[in-house]
């Protein structure tokens, strides 16, 4: 009975240790460009357990991402720009039943992602050459290099656009020309 | 008053709903997960870059396609159903949701791109859930101390947000709102053409939804009469955002942390006034 107890006292006050570290370590990790933060992001939280809580703030996501991609057929022959959509609009539904939410989201973050990247890679000495090895532009490229193509010779490019939604009917605006990729 | 077993049940029912839902839209796309997907795994496996990771991902990486994958989701909605017959404090209800609480985990090596925050606030809640209800170990002040810190994650998340937006010069200035619901991506035309007819609208919910967010954790000080205000703003704050913006999955993570903070406020010795 006495080493039941005993065991129950160890365990709860283990995990009572573990509930105040994650706390903790939540508030630690809100400031997301802090060493600390950077190092539990990065190296220890594999699965994504430390939440970034600062939901739309402190820059609202005010732009749509637009996907496209063209193919260099011959070298002077090129493709016309094919949009991947990922921003359809939902269904009535949706605040229900919104499966088309996961893919968006995966584009969305993942392109934002590449935004983010951008400038820090146009400071670096080899440029945005570097950029094509970081995984959000692998992805980007992955997902491109599966719409069909025309010949097996093709090399594609992608490009990366944004809109401002339905309130301004400004023209898009480029974000990242790819350069011609072998798929 | 409402015990701590019925407040973990409820908690749980609550989330199922979201994890059920969630469970059944990743079937429903699960071509993201092909090795022509978005999300393949060919690609995906980049980021472990460290050796160390390897060995855990090795037995793992042959799950990682598009019926490994249908097959956990598929699982997962088997365990959440199940969940409805034994309760938690029983083993078999402890088992099931550890086991819901590993396919959670597993699935989020994979789903680095385009999981959100309700994600981890489910995930958070079930491994909560398990290691405070450990059959044999688990103690009833360990269930409160569990209750407590899904309470107070909650209150966090919205403070948090509240303050992020209160630094932020595009939410003080009333734009957000009115520049979020204008995406595609996030919006919608029918909240766009209402915030271009009422402009004095945006003001208004960038600000309520600022000193709201910010206030958020006074509900588990306030008498329980005046804390139902954040609650309740919180209900139609979620079910808006599910509404307009099409985050239905945060509804459910979210809604399931109320019954702890119902669960708290009750349990404080005193309220502010």
């Amino acid at each position: 009975m006495m080493a039941k107890l005993d065991a129950a006292v160890i365990y709860e006050t283990i995990v009572t240790v573990f509930l105040a570290f994650w706390f903790l370590i939540t508030i630690v990790c809100q400031f997301r460009d802090s060493v600390l933060s950077n190092f539990f992001k990065h190296k220890v939280d594999i699965f994504g357990l430390i939440p970034l809580w600062t939901f739309f703030a402190p820059h609202p996501g005010k732009r749509d991402y637009h996907l496209l991609y063209r193919d260099k057929i011959t070298e002077d022959n090129y493709s016309e720009w094919h949009e991947i959509d990922i921003t359809e609009e939902r269904s009535f539904w949706s605040w229900l039943w919104n499966p088309e939410k996961r893919d968006k989201k995966i584009l969305s973050d993942v392109v934002q992602s590449l935004v983010t990247m951008i400038p820090t890679y146009r400071k670096e000495e080899l440029g945005l050459n570097l950029l094509m090895f970081s995984m959000p532009y692998i992805i980007v490229l992955h997902a491109v290099s599966q719409r069909q193509k025309q010949s097996a010779e093709v090399s594609r490019q992608f490009m990366l656009a944004e809109t401002s939604g339905y309130q301004k009917e400004t023209d898009p605006a480029l974000v990242l020309l790819s350069v011609f990729h072998q798929i | 008053m409402i015990s701590f077993n019925n407040t973990t049940q409820l908690i749980l029912l609550i989330l199922s709903v979201g994890v059920f839902i969630s469970a059944l839209e990743y079937i429903k796309k699960i071509q993201v997960f092909s090795s022509n997907g978005l999300l393949s795994w060919n690609v995906m496996q980049l980021r472990w870059t460290q050796q160390d990771q390897k060995p855990l991902l090795k037995p793992l990486s042959k799950l990682f396609n598009e019926r490994g994958l249908a097959a956990l989701f598929v699982i997962r909605c088997l365990l959440i159903i199940s969940l409805l017959f034994y309760p938690l404090q029983s083993t078999m209800g402890w088992v099931l949701l550890s086991l819901l609480g590993l396919s959670l985990l597993i699935s989020s090596l994979i789903t680095y791109y385009g999981s959100d925050g309700s994600d981890q606030m489910t995930i958070l809640i079930v491994i909560t859930l398990v290691a405070c209800n450990l059959p044999g170990l688990g103690t009833p002040k360990l269930a409160e101390i569990g209750l407590w810190f899904i309470g107070l994650q909650a209150c966090l998340s919205y403070t948090v947000a509240g303050i992020a937006k209160l630094v932020s010069a595009e939410w003080r200035a009333g734009t957000a709102v009115k520049d979020v619901f204008s995406t595609k991506t996030y919006g919608s035309k029918k909240a766009t053409l209402f915030l271009q007819k009422y402009p004095a609208a945006n003001g208004f919910l960038c600000w309520n939804v600022m000193i709201m967010e910010t206030l958020f954790p006074l509900c588990l000080f306030l008498p329980w009469q005046y804390a139902m205000i954040f609650l309740i703003w919180g209900f139609t704050f979620h079910f808006l955002t599910a509404l307009i913006m099409g985050l239905n999955s945060f509804f459910w993570a979210f809604m399931a942390t109320y019954p702890a903070l119902y669960f708290i406020n009750h349990q404080m010795p005193w309220h502010l006034f």
